[in-house]
């Protein structure tokens, strides 16, 4: 039997950092994980951070992955993989299955951070191919380069269904719907806006009625759903799908804990069956913690720090840590993993039906039922309202900020140079254009910001014409000189655009800016661009035809 | 079924193509990478039917935690496909309840 002070089970986030957090003070760590890659989920998240900088805000969740994972070796973590942890015993013990062989380990202090597993719902076909959880769309298409599908329908609008969606569409697959049977979206605004803004519908208040096909998916019923979760006769509706993807919800893995004998809460704001814990992370075991998602289903950035606090309460147990160094230490991750918690999809807030922002803004309705804010609602919002006007003719370029709810992410306000954008130090404000009149223009604004809400707006870029700078994650980048479609928030095409100008750097992580000319009419309302060939969903000059767009 | 470009993550760090026998047939995929990815990009979607009622099952969580992707590789029945790597020439087959098609 090996001793260490202490194991850590599981190497996603969470586990990765407490284990850093112990062994950068010296302490003697072990991580043990089943898979044959460290990092969890990280690596399959590709998008942007949300939150504020010490919380890696507006960086791709892989990019995290590979610094923890240099860390942790610069920390001098063991990172155990293809290690199978099957047993929690009296007096922190634990088996571990390694090579078809069973080891007996024991620490001083046990971390368990386990993660969380994607729960499911039933109907009739949900067995067949095709049918496949959305992390394991994350996993084919993000880690192995396959596309899971060809025409995806999407189960859930929570921040996987939502995030999955996108990055389904990065990678090449036409989704042909997202639909929930909640009659609100129940991810971030924005994350939804950047998806229908694409052209993808969403059916709220619907359910998955049948998956169709004898040896694999090749349709889907969908219907809408009553008050009462039953089908509205009279709605059904075949889609031409080949995937379905489940996106609806996550089930914390607390099996191991609740072995150990810890005491358990079932809860629903955390997902389910958890152990109860501390503020420190420990449970009802003394020296036992759980941290991440199997303690709550939350973020991965909330995850990162509960693991830096376990990692730290350890190290002062075993005596590395000084009482008063560690006091400032636990108040500063404290604080910043309060901040994380705060906002509409906080757990305070989480579930309940508000309606107006913290300033005392009525939510957009639309945004909520249809994943796009209508232009009459955005004008409500201080990152718009001051911004637009149709009466001056305002010379030079300004950002229109289309974040209209509170989540806790500030990128924006520090991407600024020139201080045109304020959240304040309440990271879950609304951001406000404090000064249109000093921006420069550089677009740092758009490409820092995780939900892709920030716009540019150059009004009299030409005689009846403005220039609008949006964020472009998809392939391939249109080229200037280009002409296009310009379509409004929903996806339904405007008008007809051209390429100006399409800017790329390290600094913007992938997201291009791209800025087309539309005409002045269009200012407030053109946010996307089309290609006419070979672009998402499949789009073409038939398709503005039938949108009832006009081409000029 | 294999992405060329990606926008973000560019190319996908691969092994080299190597050829693989699904049901007989000669298949192929890139080295190391999970058996079920391999089976996905060439368009197979049903790895194994239910023992009582033949019902086709294929990936579904692809982290190995559901098994329904399990097939017979190299003769050994219940493997998961998604987390086992790909090897050249291993031999893969459909799996009917526990075991593969008699021949």
């Amino acid at each position: 039997m090996k001793r260490y002070e202490l194991i850590v089970i599981g190497a996603g986030p969470a586990g990765l950092s407490a284990a850093i957090e112990a062994a950068s003070w010296g302490m003697k760590v072990i991580v043990f994980d089943e898979n044959v890659r460290p990092g969890g989920q990280l690596f399959k998240q590709i998008h942007k951070f949300f939150g504020s900088k010490k919380h890696k805000a507006k960086i791709r969740g892989f990019r995290i992955g590979d610094t923890l994972l240099k860390e942790a070796e610069q920390a001098g973590v063991t990172v155990q993989l293809k290690a199978t942890v099957m047993g929690v015993f009296n007096n922190k013990e634990i088996t571990v299955m390694m090579n078809d062989q069973i080891e007996h380990f024991k620490g001083d202090n046990i971390l368990i951070a386990t993660g969380a597993s994607e729960n499911m719902i039933t109907f009739p076909g949900w067995t067949l191919p095709g049918v496949i959880g959305a992390g394991a769309a994350q996993t084919l298409m993000n880690l192995h380069g396959v596309k899971p599908g060809s025409k995806i329908l999407m189960v859930g609008s929570g921040n996987v269904g939502l995030v999955v969606s996108f990055q389904l569409l990065q990678a090449g697959c036409e989704v042909v719907a997202i639909i929930d049977a909640s009659s609100r979206i129940g991810g971030y605004g924005v994350h939804a806006a950047k998806v229908a803004r694409t052209g993808v519908p969403y059916y709220l208040s619907h359910t998955i009625i049948q998956a169709e096909g004898e040896d694999c998916v090749t349709g889907a019923v969908i219907g809408e759903v009553d008050d009462h979760w039953q089908i509205i006769e009279g709605t059904q509706k075949k889609l031409d799908v080949d995937t379905i993807c489940l996106a609806v919800g996550l089930s914390p893995m607390s099996q191991l804990a609740r072995m150990a004998g810890c005491e358990m809460i079932d809860e629903a704001v955390k997902g389910g069956l958890v152990p109860l814990c501390s503020e420190y992370g420990e449970t009802s075991i003394p020296g036992l913690f759980c941290a991440g998602d199997v303690a709550g289903i939350e973020e991965a950035s909330s995850a990162m720090i509960q693991g830096r606090i376990a990692g730290s309460v350890a190290a002062r147990r075993a005596g590395y840590i000084l009482d008063q160094e560690f006091a400032q230490k636990n108040a500063d991750f404290q604080e910043s993993l309060a901040q994380l918690r705060e906002g509409m999809f906080g757990a305070e807030k989480k579930g309940k039906n508000l309606s107006h922002t913290d300033e005392g803004i009525p939510l957009s309705l639309t945004l909520l039922q249809e994943g796009y804010i209508n232009e009459a609602e955005i004008q409500r919002f201080p990152g718009f309202s001051e911004t637009i006007s149709s009466e001056t003719k305002t010379k030079g370029v300004y950002p229109v900020i289309e974040c209209t709810q509170n989540i806790p992410c500030n990128p924006c306000q520090d991407a600024c140079q020139q201080g045109c954008i304020s959240i304040g130090d309440r990271i879950t404000s609304l951001p406000i254009v404090t000064d249109k009149e000093k921006c420069s223009g550089c677009g740092m604004c758009v490409s820092s910001c995780p939900g892709q809400a920030i716009f540019l707006i150059e009004e009299n870029y030409e005689e009846d014409y403005v220039a609008i700078s949006l964020p472009y994650e998809f392939l391939p980048l249109p080229q200037p000189g280009e002409q296009g479609l310009a379509l409004d928030r929903s996806g339904q095409a405007v008008g007809s655009a051209e390429i100006v100008k399409v800017r790329q750097g390290k600094a913007m992580d992938e997201t291009a800016i791209v800025t087309m000319k539309v005409r002045a009419k269009y200012a407030a309302s053109a946010r996307f661009y089309q290609q006419l060939e070979g672009c998402l969903s499949g789009g073409s000059t038939e398709a503005l035809a039938m949108k009832g767009g006009e081409l000029e | 079924m294999r992405i060329k470009e990606h926008p973000i993550l560019h190319t996908f760090p691969k092994g080299v193509t190597v050829p693989f026998f699904f049901d007989g047939k000669t298949l192929e995929g890139c080295e190391g990478e999970p058996i079920a990815a391999a089976l996905r990009a060439a368009g197979v979607m049903v790895h194994r039917h239910t023992s009582r009622f033949g019902q086709p099952r294929g990936i579904f969580c692809a982290i190995g935690r559901c098994t329904d992707c399990v097939m017979v590789v190299d003769g050994k029945p219940n493997v998961r496909t998604c987390i086992t790597p790909l090897r050249a020439g291993m031999q893969v087959q459909t799996q009917y309840g526990v075991s593969a098609k008699e021949v």
